[in-house]
């Protein structure tokens, strides 16, 4: 008996021993998930998520602009309402890590030409990040140094930018890199001469920003479009890929397919239409036939005419399709899921030159800067070229360059380029007979929107940083440049 | 290792207990002299000594006695006590009739421990399986609701196959996405109840314990407090539901056979406004996005349409779409059972085919289930095995998307009427033509089935090493496989079709295997007269494997062909997640003349989910039972009382895989030949430790008058400390979650069942059985690192509401805007995060409510208090039954309700064109006296109201969706009539049962609109915001029952 006894509690006791092996509880590691990540991986990942955060930004601030409007009545962004644009923070604080792992993992295997590609895409995305929400967490951010990360100024971030862009164009002029980028960078196939080009258009447009502030630099503007792009062919932009809505395509292609399918989306505003199709001007911008359709309903009234919808007031009693101008399938923007995405182009160099220029007392590089930005746009879209001497020899379009018609024309050609909202903020939206829309938040006191309102995710896990930017929920706050 | 030690001192204390061998040998079995079974531990004394002994496993005892003894004294739990003159024999069998009315007192604990009621340190309840066929309910979990007190149970709605939630004794769980649900233990192995939410558009899946066919079961018991589950281990942390299923018995062949068919509808369909058509701001435009905002019906009898230059008109007229687009469910469930044995094997089969059938279109679910348990025994060995095979699963609708379509879908256009002649959709404008998905059509052509093939078994072995000591073994299988396959067709192909998706097809194969080793060492001994000694040490393994594997196919080339070959696009996934335990543990009860007891347990465990610095943890448990009614005098009617107190700890894990740190590449890669990487949103922690648990509680127990009334009372306190929370983190961190051991939880309530019978005589006995709860839960604290811990939000439109734990706040808490309220100066709420309901609305210049958009808590999910009252009456041949279940004090976010403030479809939106002057103060404190118009548009005043009160601010508010959920439900209320053997002589018949049960025949409930039990997902542990639910509904079963 005791021996049993003696033999079952040696039973019990192997069992635990046998299985007690740390070997059998090793299995912790995250099978489903690599712990590290080539940086190759992180080039792609970061050059594609920068082109789709161009148009995560875009597909928001465009409303502001008055280039898109809701088909709908009352839509929250449409009216300025204080939406949470939780997704597009989000986005853009993650491309922002895995470019600063992309830029620490350059330095590990001495390679700056991918940090050289990290630092400008770090500054671009900071651009898109500041100029929609304001001040943000950067200086103890992405490395979770604290978890409740304070918020640098605005002004302070566009240092970091500034300086990001001529480390990268540092980083990309060194001799060398152990590893180098190609088909991996999905923007410039890892062409050095682009990225720095493409870096000095940034500092372009970033330095052009503090052309309401006394510390406005003309000269150093035009230093820097010096060598930025010197054709459209240089353009910084984004071609897609085949993969019907996967999110591998064109955002813009695939907002338009989903209008067609009636998933609403990408309506022109009124605003916009009215700029183009003479409503406002008196002339016609042959443009407009590349950007969207007339009205296709031949028993309509306005059959064949361009018909925009004002912003906040819907569609009215017309119906979904062939009446009201969209972002069509088949236009500029919108024809191949394949389609480039446009980030920073040549023709908003000339503008940025135009602009600048005539701060810099400059009238006659300006009048030139001016004219290249327009046909370069046009000549983009592909404009018949006797169609744009047309445009150019209208005395209203081509004789005493101003800011307005700089500022006119750039509108037409930031079209899907969230930085068109930086432009309208530094403007004042003093477009012609440009208005707040229908249904207007009443909180705003009839006044255009200026920075959007941090999103909810912030509001629960950082609140104690966020800035108090007043009663408006935010949303008359501004950046550090839009001086009142 | 300091277990081991324990266990072995121990065992050597009892091999120290020598046998006193002397005189006479007696020998002898003990059965029961109504089964014949063979009794098990049945206590033998020599009477006048403390000298005695227990029977083995076979009821076989051997005992030493003297000349001068007289007798034997044969006790047994839930027996009569007897006393058995010696006479000289040396060969005593011995047969113990069981105690009528007392025989309930034995109990299923762990491991399938049956143990006396009275012994009990802690609070457990049962559930007879009699009572949960008499549910008529086909879902295990359904048909506990209300018959266990600490314990909440909601059903999802009415869908077929679609799962319900069961919460004990509140939650204790920090962490938004951890399980707050107890273990389910089948016949000792623990099973999955699991519900696997479908990807892409919700449809109400399953818990897995729906697969189990209530037919089977003999019992349930919940064990509800800390020191029950303490052997289960961290699995059972959040309690156990252990579940026997039915055995064969010595005797004859039995055969049973059921058959149920039910009939659902609908119930609380609000009243849908049928005045106002489709269109804006009272023009009516039967082609627009809005449903019925538009102009009077009554004004609007034609609408005219230019088609090809033509000018058309069409009639106008109301449909009622949310009632012609429900139908009736159904149900037909057979079963049949067939058990016997003999004194030394037994055996129980059965086949069981459900078939189901819900109120929204295409909506199936089907169970089959073939169960095989058997037990034989041969000396000292006992073999058991069970086997059970589930074949589940049917179509889900997407009724989210159902629902929310309904509430786009215009009033003018037949939502039945869901395609053309060609099979093209139509949708509802007047040509059907274009936008806006019906939602018919979609629950009728995208089909999303999950087949479940699922197989539980157990083998359990138990070897009698002396007449006081076994060693038993048990290991157990629960493996499935769910097939789901999801089609959407896309289009046709044709001209004028509207089109929303290219077509896809989706596979998804998800492989669960739990296994479960359990070996432990029972003994059972008397060390003297008075004291009893009882218990067991074991090791208990699980470990458990979930593979999934998920492709999708987008794009059909070929219209309507659903196949992988026919598709542009494929995405391919797959993960697996594996998680491995191991346990030693130790229970030890100590009695003293069956009147005083002292269990303790301990157990370590040793999990594969933390880092080896981290991963043992050890939690003991003591509790004590006094039956005091036998140490003191107690009046005639006093017949029992008892008070229990107990202390427990529990440890509970991490989930896996939260200490990783990774990177993943994003669905959209590979593209153009490159793979892209991004960095995981979750930073791993420091140092992660277990979670832990204490818990106290006082309970008593009282029987009055012969038993015909009985009281069960427990309070209880419980702390969850360093619990395991994913804390969301700030973006801008570069991550978006972080784990860390912070925060404490706390529940504390009361739960009390009370049981009479209020009328017995021969023929008529009426029982009432009434569960009471009352749960109290508050966040004690979290982590330093942020405010709240967001357990998430729901997209509301124009609102999200949201619950997050904040401290001082109860779990159960929704957050949100809401009308702000007036203060007088000097004046301000107490708690500046919570919404004082009572204080007046504080009113804006313009004559409306001013919305804050400062989320505070606007309302608590969690009930203040449960009540279950339930009457059985019995008159001869004939039973009835009815069961009123009250929750009470409950709120929950309603999206129904704000989505019909945003669309005006019903009735309360019928003020749409009146004025009002809202109660309140304007912010200097003067009473608001502006009329305002509640219309859109530029009301008769003049004045520009724009998208009107119920878009521009009754929607806004999140507190005004926030509903009261408190409901009064006639549960279950039936009659059945039993035709005996007597009547039927001549057949081969025992008995036949016909009965009809209708559930949910009555509700009473201020909640606007459906059922207020529902919710979308019964994973998830957001209880207080109801998504579009799946409507409930009421059924009537009829059910026939007929014994071989």
């Amino acid at each position: 008996m005791k021996f049993t006894m003696k033999y079952s509690l040696v039973l019990v006791m192997m069992s635990f021993v046998v299985f007690s092996c740390d070997d059998y509880l090793d299995i912790n590691e995250n099978p489903n998930f690599p712990t590290d990540a080539p940086i190759e991986g992180l080039m792609t990942r970061t050059t594609l998520e920068s082109a789709r955060n161009t148009s995560r930004t875009a597909g928001t601030v465009s409303y502001f602009t008055q280039h898109f409007a809701s088909p709908n009545e009352a839509t929250s962004t449409d009216t300025h309402q204080p939406v949470s644009y939780g997704g597009t923070w989000a986005s853009l604080y993650s491309v922002l890590s895995d470019l600063a792992e992309m830029d620490l993992k350059a330095d590990d295997l001495d390679a700056p030409y991918y940090g050289g590609v990290a630092k400008i895409l770090t500054a671009y995305n900071l651009g898109l990040l500041t100029s929609m929400f304001g001040d943000a967490p950067y200086s103890e951010a992405l490395f979770a140094q604290t978890l409740n990360p304070p918020y640098d100024s605005s002004e302070d971030i566009y240092e970091v930018m500034l300086d990001m862009l001529d480390m990268g164009i540092q980083d990309l002029e060194q001799p060398s890199s152990a590893v180098v980028p190609a088909a991996d960078d999905y923007i410039f196939n890892g062409d050095r001469a682009s990225w720095i080009r493409t870096a000095y258009a940034l500092k372009a447009r970033y330095l052009n920003h503090y052309s309401k502030l006394g510390s406005y630099d003309p000269d150093a503007v035009l230093d820097a479009v010096d060598d930025a792009f010197e054709n459209s062919n240089q353009d910084f932009q984004m071609n897609f890929f085949e993969g019907e809505g996967t999110g591998a395509e064109n955002p813009w292609y695939r907002l338009a397919v989903n209008n067609a399918g009636l998933l609403l989306g990408g309506w022109l505003s009124e605003q916009f239409v009215d700029h183009l199709n003479g409503n406002i001007y008196g002339i016609v911008d042959p443009r407009i036939e590349f950007i969207t359709e007339p009205v296709s309903i031949e028993a309509d009234p306005r059959f064949g005419e361009y018909v925009g919808t004002p912003n906040g007031a819907g569609r009215g009693a017309d119906p979904e399709q062939d009446v009201r101008a969209v972002l069509a399938v088949g236009s500029w923007y919108a024809n191949e899921p394949t389609d480039p995405l446009q980030m920073a182009t040549y023709a908003e160099m000339k503008f940025i030159e135009a602009e600048a220029a005539l701060a810099a007392g400059q009238p006659g590089r300006a009048e030139t800067a001016y004219e290249d930005g327009i046909r370069a746009h046009m000549e983009k879209l592909g404009v018949d070229p006797a169609d744009i001497d047309d445009y150019w020899a209208n005395p209203d379009v081509s004789t005493n360059i101003d800011l307005d018609k700089i500022m006119k024309e750039k509108y037409v050609a930031m079209f899907l380029i969230p930085e068109a909202w930086n432009d309208a903020r530094r403007y004042d939206y003093a477009y012609e007979e440009f208005t707040i829309p229908a249904n207007h938040n009443p909180d705003l006191g009839g006044q255009h929107i200026r920075l959007v309102r941090y999103p909810d995710s912030e509001r629960q896990r950082n609140a104690a940083q966020i800035p108090d930017r007043g009663a408006s929920d935010q949303l008359l706050g501004r950046i550090f440049w839009d001086a009142p | 290792m300091k277990i081991k030690q324990l266990l072995f001192v121990v065992s050597l204390l009892l091999c120290a207990q020598q046998v006193y061998a002397q005189d006479i040998a007696v020998t002898g079995q003990v059965t029961d002299s109504e089964t014949g079974e063979t009794l098990f531990g049945v206590s033998i004394l020599v009477e006048g000594t403390t000298r005695g002994g227990v029977t083995d496993m076979d009821g076989n005892y051997e005992i030493t006695v003297r000349e001068e003894d007289e007798a034997l004294i044969f006790s047994y739990v839930g027996y009569r006590t007897l006393r058995v003159p010696i006479d000289d024999r040396t060969t005593i069998n011995v047969s113990l009739e069981p105690e009528i009315g007392l025989l309930d007192d034995v109990i299923v604990t762990a491991f399938g421990i049956e143990r006396e009621r009275r012994a009990l340190g802690y609070s457990l309840q049962d559930v007879d399986g009699q009572e949960i066929v008499a549910s008529g309910a086909n879902s295990l979990l359904n048909a506990l609701q209300g018959q266990v007190s600490g314990v909440q149970i909601n059903r999802g709605g009415g869908g077929a196959g679609q799962g319900s939630q069961i919460f004990i004794r509140g939650f204790t769980s920090l962490d938004p996405n951890a399980d707050n649900q107890p273990l389910f233990v089948v016949d000792g192995v623990p099973i999955s109840n699991e519900t696997i939410e479908s990807t892409g558009r919700p449809r109400g899946m399953s818990n897995r314990a729906m697969d189990i066919d209530p037919q089977d079961i003999a019992s349930v018991s919940v064990l509800r407090s800390a020191p029950a589950t303490a052997l289960y281990g961290v699995r059972a942390a959040n309690g156990a539901v252990i579940i026997t299923t039915k055995s064969g018995r010595p005797g004859e062949v039995r055969v049973n056979f059921s058959h149920s068919v039910s009939r659902e509808d609908v119930i609380n369909r609000p009243d849908y406004q049928d005045v106002y058509g489709p269109g804006f701001g009272f023009n009516f435009d039967p082609n627009g996005f809005w449903p019925s905002w538009g102009g009077k019906f009554e004004d609007n009898p034609t609408y005219t349409m230019t088609i090809d230059g033509q000018e058309q008109e069409f009639p106008m007229q109301y449909y009622n779409n949310w009632k012609n687009s429900m139908q009736a469910g159904y149900g037909v469930d057979n079963s049949v059972n067939v058990s016997g044995g003999t004194q030394n094997a037994t055996f129980y089969t059965s086949v069981s085919d459900s078939r189901n059938r819900g109120v929204i279109p295409n909506n199936t679910w089907n169970r089959t289930s073939i169960r095989v348990n058997g037990n034989a025994r041969t000396g000292a060995l006992r073999v058991g095995a069970s086997l059970n095979y589930i074949n589940s699963g049917g179509n889900r609708v997407p009724f989210v998307a159902f629902m929310e379509r309904l509430s786009y879908w215009n009033t003018s256009a037949d939502v039945t009427d869901w395609r053309f002649d060609d099979g093209r959709h139509k949708g509802n404008d007047i040509l059907g033509t274009g936008s806006g998905r019906n939602p018919v059509f979609d629950a009728n052509t995208n089909t999303y089935e999950d087949d479940v093939n699922r197989l539980i078994g157990n083998i359990n072995t138990s070897l009698d090493l002396t007449d006081w000591l076994a060693l038993e073994y048990r290991i157990g299988i629960d493996t499935y496989s769910d097939q789901r396959t999801e089609i959407e067709p896309g289009p046709l192909g044709l001209e004028n079709e509207f089109v929303w998706s290219d077509g896809f097809i989706e596979e998804n194969r998800i492989n669960s295997r739990d296994l479960t080793s359990n070996i432990s060492l029972r003994f059972h001994r008397n060390i003297t007269e008075d004291i009893g000694f009882e218990g067991r040490f074991g090791n208990d393994i699980f470990d458990r494997e979930l593979q999934t594997v998920r492709a999708r196919g987008n794009i059909f080339e070929i219209p309507r062909f659903a196949h992988f070959s026919n598709s542009q696009d494929i995405l391919i996934g797959q993960g697996l997640t594996e998680r491995r335990l191991i346990g030693v543990f130790a229970d030890v009860n100590i009695d003293w003349r069956n009147t005083i007891y002292l269990n303790l347990t301990g157990r370590n465990d040793w999990t594969s989910t933390l880092d080896e610095d981290n991963r043992s943890f050890f939690y003991p448990s003591v509790s004590l039972s006094v039956v005091y009614s036998d140490l003191i005098d107690m009046p005639d009617w006093f017949t029992y009382g008892k008070i229990r107190l107990s202390y427990a700890e529990v440890g509970k894990d991490a989930r896996p895989y939260m200490l990783s740190q990774v990177f993943f590449s994003p669905t959209e890669f590979p593209l153009n030949g490159q793979r892209g990487f991004s960095r995981g949103g979750r930073l791993a922690p420091l140092d992660l430790n277990p979670e832990r648990t204490l818990s106290n509680e006082i309970g008593f127990d009282f029987r009055f008058f012969e038993n015909r009334l009985s009281l069960d009372m427990s309070l209880y306190k419980s702390n969850s400390e360093d619990m395991i929370i994913d804390v969301p983190v700030s973006n801008a961190t570069g991550f978006t979650v972080l784990s860390a051991n912070a925060g404490e939880i706390e529940n504390r309530g009361i739960e009390l069942t009370v049981r009479g019978t209020p009328v017995q005589t021969r023929d008529l006995r009426w029982d009432i059985t009434s569960n009471f709860t009352r749960n109290r839960n508050e966040v004690i604290s979290i982590t330093d690192a942020v405010d709240a811990v967001v357990l998430g939000d729901m997209a509301a439109y124009i609102n999200r509401p949201r619950m997050q734990l904040v401290p001082g706040q109860s779990y159960g808490a929704i957050w949100g805007t809401s009308f702000a309220r007036y203060y007088p100066e000097g004046e301000e709420p107490s708690d500046p995060d919570v919404l004082e309901h009572d204080r007046p609305l504080l009113i804006g210049e313009n004559g409306f409510p001013v919305v804050d958009n400062e989320y505070k808590v606007v309302g608590d999910a969690l009930p203040d208090w449960t009540l279950n009252i339930g009457n059985t009456v019995n008159y001869r041949n004939w039973d009835f039954s009815a069961n009123f279940d009250f929750v009470m004090g409950v709120d929950k976010y309603n999206k129904l309700d704000q989505w019909d403030a945003a669309f005006g479809h019903t009735e309360k939106t019928l003020d749409r064109e009146d004025f009002k002057v809202f109660e309140g103060f304007l912010a200097d404190g003067t009473p608001n006296t502006q009329e305002v118009w509640l219309g859109q548009g530029v009301g008769p005043d003049g004045r520009d109201y724009g998208a009107g009160y119920h878009r521009t601010y009754y929607r806004v508010a999140i507190e005004n969706s926030t509903e009261d959920a408190s409901y009064i439900k006639l549960r279950s209320i039936g009659a059945g009539y039993t035709l005996t053997q007597s009547v039927m002589s001549g057949l081969p018949v025992q008995s036949i049962r016909a009965g009809v049960t209708a559930n949910n025949l009555m509700l009473w409930t201020p909640w606007s609109q459906y059922d207020p039990e529902a919710f979308v997902s019964a994973g998830s542990n957001l209880i207080g915001l109801v998504d579009l639910a799946y409507p409930g509904t009421r059924s009537f079963v009829f059910s026939l029952n007929i014994s071989l």
